[in-house]
């Protein structure tokens, strides 16, 4: 945009604040995750150094504590598992869902749309306690299957929200030509609209998959010790060890590395993702 | 799309498709509506895990009025979710316009900023208890060095704590809100810009005219399920104060989960959570109304 009128000073001005305001907020976003890098390499007495130390003398001894000396391998396994059930479970009902959902009109659509659209609304407590009593009746209560059911809850409403909105943009020709070379409704969907829809599939299968990496209160009431995530896993070293940053730091860029190096790798796609579904 | 002949042709043909949504809605019956269903009837109930369920009609929602812990905990969720949503509206339009140019440099600002909105929330709220402890926390440490009276630590201190995981919330988000607005921003057509450029409008005309009302239907959306969220909000509160000091910043959820998880009143907590339920409900309803409204304009 130009900016017609203004001396030179002023655009001087302008920017030197623009550039001044864009350096500060990249600090407050980027701190703790510098923190968090640097603190996991930290020694742990440079944990107790006043003014606060953000780089010290690297260590790899952090890391090599919580692999040996915490079932840390467990927790991650445990996470992996849940998280890519979770993705899973999520597509395969979420994505033909919306589909149909962006291709057939029928009654009652707009009381389906308000129904998945409540699971949002929904406070995760309150689906939290039955789902324990239903779980402890099927005895699956304490196992990761569990947790993959009830992350798929709010999941696949997502991802059908999602995907119903990026099938809205995909025109709909390319199905009925297919249809007219023989293809069946379903051949149409798996062959055509599928493939298309690529970016939103990526974004659906990505959210899934951190929502439930990420998912912290569904872990802590539904899983046992043998079952536990990481985050869980975190919170019962942060509470034994007081002042044990360090070891925290260490699991925490365990936790955070996969999720936080998926969506950079995903980012195009994520990104389109979002305002095909988010919009529409 | 409905309402013309080919419309119903479609619609005949594609009747079979129907069965895609066969499997979503057998799900969300059983795992969404029968939770639901069965909350609002225990709700009617004491019920303690391990003993005998006992009708009580609407005894729960009166204990709940009377209930000055919950009515509080609604209060300070209120004022976290109204703070944290505008807060993360507000700053993440002025970062995504800041950032609205095609620079390598903020190409390269743009990837890393997005870095909170992945951070596994009970991390980002372990290492923010880290940066505010109130000893050696950085944080702690280089706001008393610029002379702030933070007292004891920003979050001991009963003025300060509900700010401080406020602040949280606004840093694991706000990016979400940039990135959702930057998109936004990249689909708005042209023309109405350049015209307003040949009439001579100012930036701020232009932004008031034209971006906003034109980026509505994207704020709406992110509006929504930052709202959502929010009521919901958990994680970050658990591992920064727990709820404290005091219950300064115990959130509805976290009451619930006091009630429903540590002492066991699982019809109570039921009773609670059908609450906040309602405010959700609420909430999602304002938002899509205003979409549709949007839509229709």
């Amino acid at each position: 945009m130009a900016v017609a009128g203004y001396t030179n000073g002023t655009k001087y001005t302008l920017w030197t604040l623009r550039t001044l305001v864009v350096i500060c907020l990249v600090i407050f976003f980027m701190l703790p995750v510098v923190w968090i890098l640097t603190t996991s390499l930290a020694q742990r007495i440079a944990m107790f150094k006043l003014p606060p130390q953000l780089f010290s003398k690297p260590t790899w001894k952090n890391f090599s504590y919580i692999f040996t000396q915490m079932p840390v391998l467990t927790w991650t396994l445990n996470s992996l598992i849940i998280s890519l059930g979770t993705m899973v479970l999520s597509l395969i009902i979420g994505v033909p869902a919306g589909y149909a959902f962006s291709r057939v009109n029928f009654t009652g659509k707009r009381l389906l749309l308000i129904v998945i659209l409540l699971t949002r609304a929904l406070p995760t407590i309150v689906i939290v306690l039955p789902f324990r009593v239903i779980m402890q009746s099927i005895g699956v209560l304490g196992t990761r299957f569990a947790v993959v059911l009830i992350d798929t809850v709010y999941n696949a409403a997502f991802t059908f929200w999602l995907m119903s909105g990026i099938f809205e943009s995909i025109p709909e020709d390319l199905e009925e030509a297919a249809r007219i070379d023989g293809c069946t409704p379903i051949q149409a969907f798996l062959l055509v609209a599928v493939p298309l829809s690529k970016p939103g599939l990526v974004t659906s299968a990505l959210f899934a998959f951190i929502f439930s990496w990420n998912d912290f209160l569904f872990a802590l009431t539904l899983t046992s010790p043998d079952t536990a995530t990481l985050p869980l896993g975190m919170l019962s070293t942060y509470g034994v060890l007081q002042q044990g940053w360090t070891y925290m730091a260490a699991m925490g860029v365990v936790a955070i590395i996969p999720v936080v190096t998926l969506s950079l790798f995903l980012q195009r796609y994520y990104v389109s993702g979002l305002t095909f579904g988010g919009v529409k | 799309m409905e309402t013309d002949t080919t419309g119903f042709i479609k619609t005949k043909k594609n009747r079979s498709l129907m069965w895609f949504l066969v499997p979503i809605t057998v799900y969300l019956l059983f795992f969404f509506l029968y939770p639901v269903i069965y909350d609002i009837y225990i709700s009617f109930f004491d019920y303690r895990l391990g003993s005998q369920a006992q009708f009580v009609g609407f005894g729960n929602y009166r204990a709940m009025l009377n209930d000055s812990q919950y009515m509080g905990s609604l209060i300070t969720t209120m004022v976290f979710v109204v703070a944290a949503v505008v807060a993360e509206l507000v700053l993440g339009m002025i970062i995504a316009l800041l950032l609205n140019n095609e620079h390598p440099l903020m190409q390269g600002i743009r990837t890393i900023i997005l870095i909170p909105t992945v951070f596994t929330p009970l991390v980002a709220g372990l290492v923010w208890k880290a940066l505010y402890h109130p000893d050696l926390g950085m944080y702690t440490y280089y706001l008393r060095k610029i002379g702030l009276d933070i007292g004891r630590g920003l979050t001991v201190e009963r003025s300060s704590a509900l700010f401080s995981v406020i602040l949280v919330d606004v840093w694991e988000w706000t990016p979400l809100m940039v990135i959702v607005i930057l998109a936004g921003l990249k689909s708005l057509p042209k023309d109405p810009y350049e015209a307003a450029m040949l009439d001579g409008a100012s930036r701020l005309q232009i932004f008031f005219r034209i971006t906003l009302p034109l980026l509505r239907p994207t704020l709406v959306v992110a509006l929504l399920i930052r709202t959502l969220d929010a009521l919901k909000i958990f994680d970050i509160i658990w591992a920064i104060t727990g709820g404290g000091p005091g219950t300064t910043t115990t959130v509805a959820n976290l009451r619930i989960y006091e009630v429903g998880m540590q002492h066991l009143k699982i019809g109570y907590a039921a009773a609670l959570s059908n609450v906040l339920l309602v405010f959700g409900v609420i909430a999602g309803v304002f938002f899509v109304q205003s979409l549709y409204k949007g839509k229709e304009a």
